[in-house]
């Protein structure tokens, strides 16, 4: 009895696993996508590349919305937990996964390594995708795992917060002639430097009841056109992130006062901003 | 009669033998063992499990004063094996430089069953403890990344990180901060006369039972349970104007100034001095701030307020008794461990 139910269930199961396999073999193989993050300064409507100076420069030559002239020593932000999805149904989830000897799915863009706005991901099923999901910032995933290499490591991401442990999401130092001074912990300026604006965005905890100040944001956007992805294509999404939107969205910023963020709430104004800031620019099939 | 007593104590003889036969001293040195009536290991362990290497590691690392800036202050110098790793020469704690910091080195023990560290909670994972202290500009005052550099040119370390994580040919960060974290987490204290009493092996004096009963009653709401401390943070009426605002730092929240972490009151007789900035020596000036000493202030803890009335009664002859009843959360296997 015992061995006619067994050779029942193993044919079963043999079928099974034969018809799965012949679905398999139907599908095609999955891709790559590359997702590019170009950090741009929109100036009346017109994407201009960012020019990073030397810290210290006395060359202002961006303006925010309350006309304060400033400029750029240091653009550097996290972009974590991408998802792709397509107009059949199509899903793909870039994972997180954080150990001591390297990070997967948590990316740190630099503006003075152009390379690191690159993100490719592989292993994209095949398919169309029209809908980009990610946060900026690292989330719990990222923190509650302890220790990490990679763009997470704390000795040389530089984006640690060790008395708040955890990631800053958005890294901006510069400098404006019209700051109120105070460059405490500043990456690119020293501690006496009166024309600081250092707006270093985080904060991570997202309890429901508490008042923790959550500053990571999930944005998502649609794509123009579709991507393809398949053996042989290498879609190129281009993402902007406008930095001057980062001090001029739905908050206007002010460089003569909270102009040295280092914490959770006296960050929010310009995390507000960050939604502003990014959008979906074109595709390179 | 005799014959019976020799055969049950040669059966426990053997008995005891096989144990150790069975128990190779190194897995049972080296595993991170939770009492049942402690809380849960809050510690994902799977993440970095503990091995001997990893563990004499971090002790090393734990004890070396290269992880400073000026090669001067190592964990260990504000957190001392014999007073349950607190700092019992200096108040508050002397970093490099000389330079004094705002608030008390606390106990390192039982670190496996917390989830928020440092006296306003700001750290919520073992790992990175130890980035504050190396980091802070008041206790060691370097940077990692130059501690990570220092390591790889100091002759010993890349064998004996390879030897406790096979995996690596670089030192970098998260390995050193694993290490430091094995360290702490077999950092339990377990075997005070309370624990025995816990597991029937002792018993309390009529008067620690008195003083028990006394806890029981006035203080066990804030510091409860196995490792007698609630997890919470608290205002326990040291000011009403606050220098520190605590936990409001981390939870942007106004009712959370002056509020700090509830410690736990194991080796409390060890730990002197007390509070989050050291202020009492003594455990007298504890228990007398407790009955005579509360100020008020809006984040007060409500333990302390009974209807206006301030703080918590207590005789003479009650603070003595409690404090023979704290002398029994004095673990001195813990203090004396030679493997620690």
């Amino acid at each position: 009895m015992n061995k006619l139910l067994f050779s029942i269930l193993f044919v079963g199961i043999s079928i099974f696993m034969v018809s799965c396999g012949d679905d398999d073999s139907q599908q095609k193989d999955p891709g790559v996508i590359e997702i590019e993050f170009d950090n741009i300064a929109l100036v009346n409507g017109v994407q201009r590349q960012l020019s990073l100076v030397t810290p210290g420069s006395a060359d202002y030559n961006y303006t925010n919305g309350m006309g304060q002239d400033f400029n750029i020593n240091l653009l550097r932000y996290y972009i974590s937990n991408i998802k792709l999805e397509g107009p059949n149904g199509e899903v793909f989830e870039d994972h997180v996964h954080v150990e001591a000897s390297g990070t997967e799915g948590i990316y740190l863009v630099d503006e003075s390594d152009l390379s690191t706005g690159v993100i490719t991901l592989n292993d994209v099923p095949a398919g169309e995708y029209n809908k980009i999901t990610f946060t900026v910032g690292v989330e719990e995933n990222g923190v509650q795992e302890g220790a990490a290499g990679g763009n997470l490591d704390p000795a040389t991401c530089n984006m640690f917060w060790n008395w708040n442990s955890g990631y800053i999401a958005v890294k901006f130092e510069g400098q404006s002639p019209v700051s109120a001074g105070g460059t405490s912990g500043s990456e690119t300026l020293d501690a006496n430097n009166q024309k600081g604006i250092l707006y270093h965005i985080g904060g991570w905890r997202d309890v429901d009841g508490t008042a923790f100040v959550y500053n990571n944001k999930t944005l998502s956007f649609d794509f123009d056109t579709n991507a393809r992805v398949e053996n042989g294509q290498q879609p190129h999404v281009h993402m902007v992130f406008d930095v001057l939107t980062l001090f001029n969205g739905v908050n206007m910023i002010d460089f003569t006062g909270n102009n040295n963020v280092h914490k959770p709430v006296d960050g929010v104004p310009a995390a507000e901003n960050i939604p502003g800031a990014f959008a979906f620019d074109h595709i390179h099939q | 009669m005799e014959r019976i007593i020799l055969i049950i104590a040669l059966g426990v003889l053997f008995f005891t033998s096989c144990q150790k036969d069975d128990d190779s001293p190194k897995t049972s040195l080296y595993e991170l063992k939770r009492p049942d009536y402690f809380p849960e290991i809050a510690y994902p362990i799977e993440k970095n499990p503990i091995t001997q290497e990893g563990f004499e590691l971090g002790k090393k690392l734990f004890n070396d004063a290269r992880l400073s800036l000026d090669n001067s202050v190592a964990c260990s110098n504000c957190h001392v094996k014999g007073v349950a790793f607190t700092d019992p020469q200096h108040n508050p704690s002397v970093g490099i430089f000389d330079q004094t910091g705002t608030r008390n080195a606390p106990m390192i023990a039982n670190m496996a069953f917390q989830s928020e560290f440092l006296w306003d909670g700001g750290v919520s994972h073992l790992d990175f403890v130890s980035v504050f202290a190396i980091e802070n500009e008041k206790e060691m005052g370097e940077e990692l990344g130059h501690v990570v550099q220092k390591l790889n040119d100091i002759s010993e370390y890349p064998s004996l990180f390879k030897n406790a994580f096979p995996e690596i040919d670089t030192i970098t960060s998260p390995y050193m901060l694993q290490a430091i974290a094995q360290y702490m987490l077999l950092l339990v204290s377990d075997n005070a006369k309370y624990d025995r009493v816990q597991r029937g092996e002792d018993s309390f004096s009529t008067q620690e039972m008195e003083g028990l009963q006394i806890f029981e009653q006035k203080c066990a709401n804030c510091h409860s349970g196995a490792l007698f401390k609630n997890g919470e943070f608290m205002n326990n009426g040291l000011d009403s104007v606050f220098t520190d605002v605590g936990r409001e730092l981390i939870s942007a929240q106004e009712s959370d100034l002056g509020k700090f972490k509830v410690p736990s009151l194991r080796n409390v007789m060890l730990t002197s001095p007390y509070m989050h900035d050291g202020r009492f020596k003594s455990i007298e000036e504890v228990m007398e701030h407790y009955r005579s000493g509360v100020k008020p202030s809006n984040s007060l803890a409500i333990e302390l307020n009974n209807n206006g009335q301030l703080g918590i009664p207590l005789t003479d002859e009650e603070i003595e008794k409690l404090i023979l009843f704290l002398e029994t959360l004095t673990d001195y296997e813990f203090i004396s461990n030679p493997i620690f």
